[in-house]
């Protein structure tokens, strides 16, 4: 790159303004296919049956799947399935490498197939660290609701890594 | 008919002909027609959106052609898939191939949408030999039936498979 | 969605509108997640040349659902998909165009339906049939 990047006070003033909601399902199928992903082999997250014997709704999502947002093609994004709606924030990133920087999740109650979610994400924070090469953490921070109840059933950080 | 002398179709094997396999529940559900739809290619919106879908007078998001929803994986079960009769015997083939699917659908019985229940049971419909580029042939035709939760046949599809 | 196609409008021997794919490794592997066809000889090249292959192949199923898309794609709104399928003749690979076609073979009126029937079937860039099927739609009447 020419010149070197730096996170701009336009970029800043979009931390913290919520994007317009989303749709996230969990379904039956999309349980057991996250659970297969992870080689999880318990029932919990396979058999309705048991699952209801357990004094759940359905089966159990497993830890880290929070429903599959809806895909409608061109709303959302072709590769990692994520929706491009309006309200987040537009950054212009110039860097083409892209790593998972980590995930934090806090779970207020569990999640059921059956459930639809509804999601609201925000920028959180923006840092630059240069170590030979530049690198730019963007942290989000997205809010889940239970779309019947109302309630708040996961707080999730996700920071990704621009290189 | 007579068995030819090098037949490998045994008459176990010919009487397993038409016998229907156990049932398998496949699950059809708006994650997965999206998934489906998406990873075919498809445009059109009665495959995504259940408002467009239901516009078109359909009760939910439509299975996109192909699509009969998904098998309920059970990780501490024996296979169930292919939904087929006649499993469970053998051949001196080694090798297999997949000689091409049919798809027939009966509208009038109802379109496969999110949220139906589908029961799959498949048979042999039959076995040819023939003598081929690659050798002697053995030619499987299977038919598997689609029966939704109103007990009404909404699919039924035709596979041929080649072992040589 | 293109203009409602009528019973009236086609003829034995027209070729309906052509729908072009070119599959990445990617779309394998989202075929993969569609189908739950984990099959190896699809994403992984080593595996796939372990079974003799040269490299990766493109699902056969894929390919008939491709056929199922330009079906749908062609019959409008108002037709109706009543059967179509294809065998699998010819591998097809990733990064190369996939030409799925279809040419009107018979129509006829039955039962108040207006049935018109078809070869379908990917072709690859040299012209090969790589999967040749038939279908049978109905379309709507202009009467």
């Amino acid at each position: 790159m020419a010149e070197a990047f730096e996170i701009t006070d336009e970029m800043r003033s979009q931390i913290g303004i919520d994007s317009e909601p989303w749709i996230y399902e969990v379904t039956t199928t999309s349980v057991r296919m996250y659970a297969r992903g992870i080689g999880s082999e318990d029932p919990i997250h396979y058999d309705v049956d048991f699952a209801k014997s357990q004094g759940f709704r359905s089966i159990v999502a497993p830890m880290g799947y929070i429903g599959t947002p809806v895909y409608l093609p061109g709303s959302n994004d072709a590769t990692f399935g994520f929706p491009r709606r309006g309200g987040g924030p537009r950054l212009n990133i110039p860097f083409r490498g892209l790593l998972d920087g980590g995930t934090e999740t806090e779970y207020l109650d569990y999640i059921c197939a059956g459930d639809v979610l509804e999601e609201t994400s925000h920028l959180a924070d923006l840092k630059l660290r240069d170590s030979g090469r530049q690198m730019l953490f963007v942290t989000n921070e997205s809010v889940y609701k239970n779309k019947e109840t109302g309630k708040v059933v996961v707080k999730q950080r996700l920071t990704s890594i621009h290189m | 008919m007579t068995q030819a002398p090098n037949s490998v179709v045994t008459d176990e094997m010919r009487a397993m002909v038409g016998v229907e396999g156990p049932p398998m529940t496949l699950e059809v559900e708006k994650t997965n027609c999206r998934m489906f739809a998406r990873s075919v290619g498809h445009k059109d919106p009665i495959y995504y959106d259940e408002a467009a879908a239901k516009a078109r007078g359909y009760r939910s998001i439509v299975a996109p052609p192909g699509f009969m929803g998904t098998p309920i994986f059970n990780p501490t079960a024996p296979p169930q898939g292919p939904a087929g009769g006649g499993r469970g015997y053998s051949i001196p083939y080694k090798r297999v191939l997949n000689g091409g699917t049919d798809y027939e659908y009966f509208p009038e019985n109802g379109t496969i949408c999110a949220g139906d229940t589908i029961t799959a049971r498949g048979k042999i419909s039959g076995f040819e030999e023939t003598e081929g580029s690659l050798g002697p042939m053995l030619i499987t035709t299977r038919e598997t039936t689609y029966t939704n939760q109103d007990g009404k046949v909404v699919a039924k599809m035709y596979g041929t498979t080649i072992q040589y | 969605m293109a203009d409602q196609v009528h019973y009236e409008d086609v003829k034995e021997g027209d070729e309906i509108p052509e729908l072009k794919k070119n599959c990445s490794t990617q779309q394998l592997v989202l075929w993969a997640a569609g189908s739950g066809d984990f099959y190896q000889i699809h994403y992984d090249k080593d595996f796939a040349q372990r079974t003799g292959l040269k490299g990766l192949i493109v699902h056969g199923a894929l390919k008939n659902a491709f056929l199922g898309q330009l079906l749908h794609d062609w019959i409008g709104e108002q037709g109706e998909l009543r059967r179509f399928g294809c065998s699998y003749r010819g591998m097809d690979v990733p990064d190369q165009d996939i030409l799925c076609r279809g040419v009107v073979t018979k129509k006829y009126a039955k039962d108040g339906k207006n049935y018109v029937e078809l070869d379908i079937w990917t072709e690859n860039p040299e012209g090969k049939k790589t999967s040749p099927g038939t279908a049978i739609v109905t379309l709507p009447s202009r009467n």
